[in-house]
């Protein structure tokens, strides 16, 4: 009963930080935003669910339930880990390109240096 | 010379067009594969390979010529890709205009190729040697870990792995390949059977005919995974730097 609370509450997270991303992804506005939202609300998200499943495979304790289970949180480490570095490899290569940022006029946002309110 | 070329590719093709309207048409259910053939290796496979993975045994064993020629077509597939890139280096190499080297090294980059390359090549290992039991096998493990190389040369540079892994080996390794392949086969040959017939090798192996042909498709599938990581690799390293193994990407 503990573990299937667990469980639900660790995928409708991941879901709703999944939702979040996809807000993120169409409703940002410039490229580096963009891939600020897909980044990080992407990775957790992944993660979340993969514990979740992981955990739903030890119901039942067996070599083979185990076993998939250590599987699923090795696909989760390997995402925690290259997820976010693809994400940099791509904003890096978006400020090599020198790829706009977004600049908010009315607020007079971001300010450049040595500029005061 | 490129117009004999010209007319030998459309012969060919036009061959290759013609013959496939003798193929039976697709999802026929009269076709000898819908009818009896898979239902054969489905049921024998396993006692006759003791391999339990029957795509595996149906891939290296009963059709073991067509995967042979398969490793071939790639290793012919690199080899072509190599001869054109550096030949035509060789003309325009003024032309082209070198890109200023970053200095800063990305560490973030690195620091992650260097934890993840390990595992991809484990894992890869895991997958050739696996082929038996589960999806798998020699093609699919030799694309993971060309793609390790691939990574590596991502994060560092080209150079880097390049020392590491230098052209000359890659290329006589992806031969060697394609000779384990043959090899396996025609050792078969010598011990008085058909070639890629792998139970002949029970005849100077301390296993059973059943078991040497499990054993002689784990060879196979590692000169397979041998020829697609080198071929990979060869691919990647030509196609990112135009054939001038500088820096590229």
């Amino acid at each position: 009963m503990a573990l299937n609370i667990a469980i639900i509450i660790l995928t409708m997270a991941g879901t709703l930080f999944f939702i979040g991303t996809t807000v993120g992804l169409i409703r940002f506005p410039d490229f580096y935003t963009r891939m600020h939202a897909a980044g990080k609300g992407d990775t957790l998200s992944t993660v979340l669910i993969l514990f979740g499943l992981a955990l739903y495979q030890f119901h039942h304790l067996s070599v083979s339930t185990l076993l998939v289970g250590f599987k699923i949180i090795f696909i989760a480490v390997l995402i925690f880990i290259a997820s976010p570095t693809a994400t940099h490899a791509i904003m890096d290569a978006g400020y090599e390109a020198k790829v706009e940022y977004w600049k908010n006029k009315l607020l007079n946002w971001p300010r450049r240096q040595g500029e005061e309110d | 010379m490129k117009a004999i070329a010209l007319i030998v590719t459309l012969l060919l093709g036009g061959l290759l067009i013609a013959a496939t309207a003798d193929l039976p048409d697709w999802g026929d259910p009269n076709s000898p594969a819908s009818v009896h053939v898979s239902q054969y290796y489905i049921e024998n496979s396993l006692e006759q390979t003791s391999v339990p993975n029957f795509v595996t045994s149906v891939l290296a064993d009963y059709r073991g010529y067509d995967t042979m020629f398969e490793t071939t077509v790639i290793f012919c597939a690199g080899l072509t890709v190599f001869a054109i890139l550096r030949r035509a280096h060789r003309r325009r190499q003024k032309a082209v205009n070198p890109r200023p080297e970053r200095e800063d090294k990305d560490l973030i980059l690195q620091s992650a190729a260097r934890m993840i390359v390990p595992m991809m090549q484990l894992f890869a290992l895991y997958v050739v040697a696996h082929g038996h039991h589960s999806p798998g096998g020699g093609f699919q493990g030799g694309v993971i870990l060309g793609a390790g190389f691939i990574l590596l040369a991502v994060a560092y540079d080209l150079k880097t792995v390049l020392a590491r892994l230098r052209e000359k080996t890659v290329l006589r390794l992806s031969a060697v390949g394609v000779l384990i392949y043959s090899g396996i086969g025609f050792v078969c040959l010598l011990l008085g059977s058909n070639f890629l017939n792998y139970s002949a090798w029970a005849r100077i192996m301390p296993f059973g005919p059943i078991e040497a042909r499990s054993h002689g498709m784990l060879g196979v599938e590692v000169g397979v995974a041998i020829t697609v990581l080198c071929i990979m690799f060869s691919l990647y390293v030509d196609l990112a730097s135009g054939g001038e193994m500088d820096e590229g990407l």
